[in-house]
């Protein structure tokens, strides 16, 4: 696959101790655009669009967020921890767009599916399909994370 | 099919060549001379043309803030251009309000200096410089809050207002290539001007917290930048509120160092939260501050203590429990460094309450 400079540049940012300790990539040894290509395909055959699943972390985030670390149950199904270290995160895509650092994790009381994300990881699958690469930290599953949220 | 393949690899190569060229030659054979910097119509500067302005500043030991070490990725090291600054680049506008683009700022790593120039700084950035330390303490708070305690080489001292930050510099270290640059709030008292102590939560996954609590060791030389901001004691005299969580602490044990050597007469209620037992730290020196101080109250509540924890003080959140100890909304200044969610819901709260001048120091 030819890759241009700028795919060649994103791709280095994924991987760790450049934007993040671990980086994006986990132990997956696929290029990005890969990743997403398959990510995409799956989302196709569970009938959900990248945007529905960003809106719908976006809004458990904001729910989140005013109770910080104390945490807060939402709609009576969702368990929510929002966990903010100070300054921003800048996204590894070289779109200059800087993000809140602050790891959000979820529990569905009803299935007990737990994941967890960033405000970061939001932006990365609304913009560009990028669920991260297999074994990367906020790496979920896209059909786990439809469980978990919907 | 062939020759507009060929063509358009020709067109491309020969871009390619070209910008190699002119940035080479821009580097080698382009010779600007001496560019004078008007700074605040007060000062004056002379660098050798070619550098970026920030770089240049820098070189004259005037530290714009800057977390990228001045890559163009962090959108923090913004002057105001009055003149010289040719054009706004599209690698700035991204990072500029429409106030900010109407007002001409820029950000200092992007605009080259070619010419004199005419800048606007805040007067508190002359105060900033680059200082070498050498760790001569490392303390657990916490199971993840750790007192760090930097001793002052060059320069051998600091003057700061409690309640400032400052910008500690990683090194390289395990997987991480480049050094980083982040924000601490200065724990300790003024009056030590030749160290400064910071508070350092672990960040799961943050690349400075991971060195300065798994690397970092004591004797360890290394660099910081400051002071920076503007979270500092207004000298009103009035009452306040200190609203905190976790490491937000760092400033308040500042201040409150501070305000105890000084005899300070003031009212001071300070709230501070934690999840669990397990998360609170200084307690002893809080009541030492409650022993020794005109009038200073620590109320550490919990919202989710354990049973074993044996907790009998206050829980839930710490916005209900401000009116209890509110003399006259009028005379009181709220002083609040924390999480974003602590602070929205506690400021909320302290202008329902009357509160007025509210300051922040926000994570968020």
């Amino acid at each position: 696959m030819k890759l241009t400079p700028q795919e060649v540049k994103i791709q280095e940012r994924l991987k760790p101790g450049v934007v993040t300790l671990d980086g994006f990539l986990g132990k997956d040894k696929r290029h990005y655009n890969e990743i997403i290509a398959e990510d995409l395909e799956v989302l196709k055959g569970l009938a959900k669009t990248k945007e529905e699943i960003a809106d719908r972390l976006d809004y458990l985030t904001k729910k989140a967020l005013p109770y910080d670390e104390d945490g807060v149950v939402i709609d009576e199904i969702y368990d929510l921890q929002y966990v903010t270290a100070r300054g921003r995160i800048i996204s590894p895509f070289m779109d200059r767009t800087f993000w809140p650092k602050g790891i959000i994790t979820l529990k569905n009381l009803q299935n007990g599916v737990e994941i967890r994300w960033t405000p970061l990881s939001i932006h990365l699958i609304r913009r560009y399909g990028f669920f991260q690469g297999k074994g990367a930290t906020f790496r979920t599953e896209p059909s786990d994370l439809i469980k978990a949220i919907f | 099919m062939l020759i507009i393949i060929n063509n358009v690899l020709t067109f491309v190569g020969l871009s390619g060549v070209l910008s190699t060229i002119i940035v080479i030659a821009d580097y080698f054979l382009a010779n600007y001379g001496d560019c004078k910097i008007d700074i605040n119509g007060k000062r004056e500067i002379t660098v050798k043309g070619g550098s970026s302005l920030l770089t240049s500043l820098a070189e004259k030991d005037i530290f714009v803030s800057s977390a990228c070490g001045g890559r163009g990725t962090c959108g923090l090291c913004k002057v105001k251009g009055i003149d010289g600054c040719g054009p706004l680049l599209p690698t700035e506008k991204p990072y500029m309000s429409p106030k900010e683009l109407e007002e001409g700022i820029r950000l200092s790593c992007q605009v080259k200096v070619k010419r004199d120039l005419k800048i606007e700084i805040p007067e508190s950035i002359f105060s900033i410089r680059k200082y070498k330390s050498v760790v001569t303490a490392i303390e657990d708070y916490t199971y993840d809050i750790k007192r760090i305690e930097f001793k002052l080489i060059e320069p051998n001292e600091i003057t700061f207002k409690a309640g400032q930050y400052v910008q500690l510099e990683s090194k390289r270290y395990g997987k991480v290539r480049q050094p980083v640059m982040r924000a601490y709030s200065v724990s300790s008292n003024p009056s030590h001007t030749d160290y400064i102590e910071l508070i350092i939560r672990k960040v799961p996954e943050g690349i400075m917290t991971t060195f300065t609590h798994d690397h970092l060791k004591e004797k360890d030389e290394i660099s910081f930048t400051g002071p920076f901001g503007d979270f500092y004691i207004r000298d009103t005299g009035t009452d306040m509120f200190f609203v905190a969580g976790g490491s937000g602490m760092a400033p308040f044990k500042g201040m409150l160092e501070e305000l105890n050597e000084k005899k300070s007469k003031r009212r001071i209620v300070f709230f501070f939260g934690a999840r669990t037992t397990k998360d609170l730290f200084l307690l002893e020196e809080m009541k030492k501050f409650e022993e020794e101080m005109h009038d200073f109250k620590f109320i550490p509540i919990l919202s989710h203590p354990e049973p074993n924890d044996g907790w009998d003080g206050l829980t839930g959140y710490i916005p209900p429990y401000f009116e209890e100890h509110l003399r006259d909304p009028k005379n009181t200044e709220g002083y609040l460094c924390g999480n974003p969610g602590l602070l929205n819901a506690s400021e909320k709260r302290m202008r329902e309450l009357g509160i007025e001048d509210i300051y922040y120091d926000s994570f968020g």
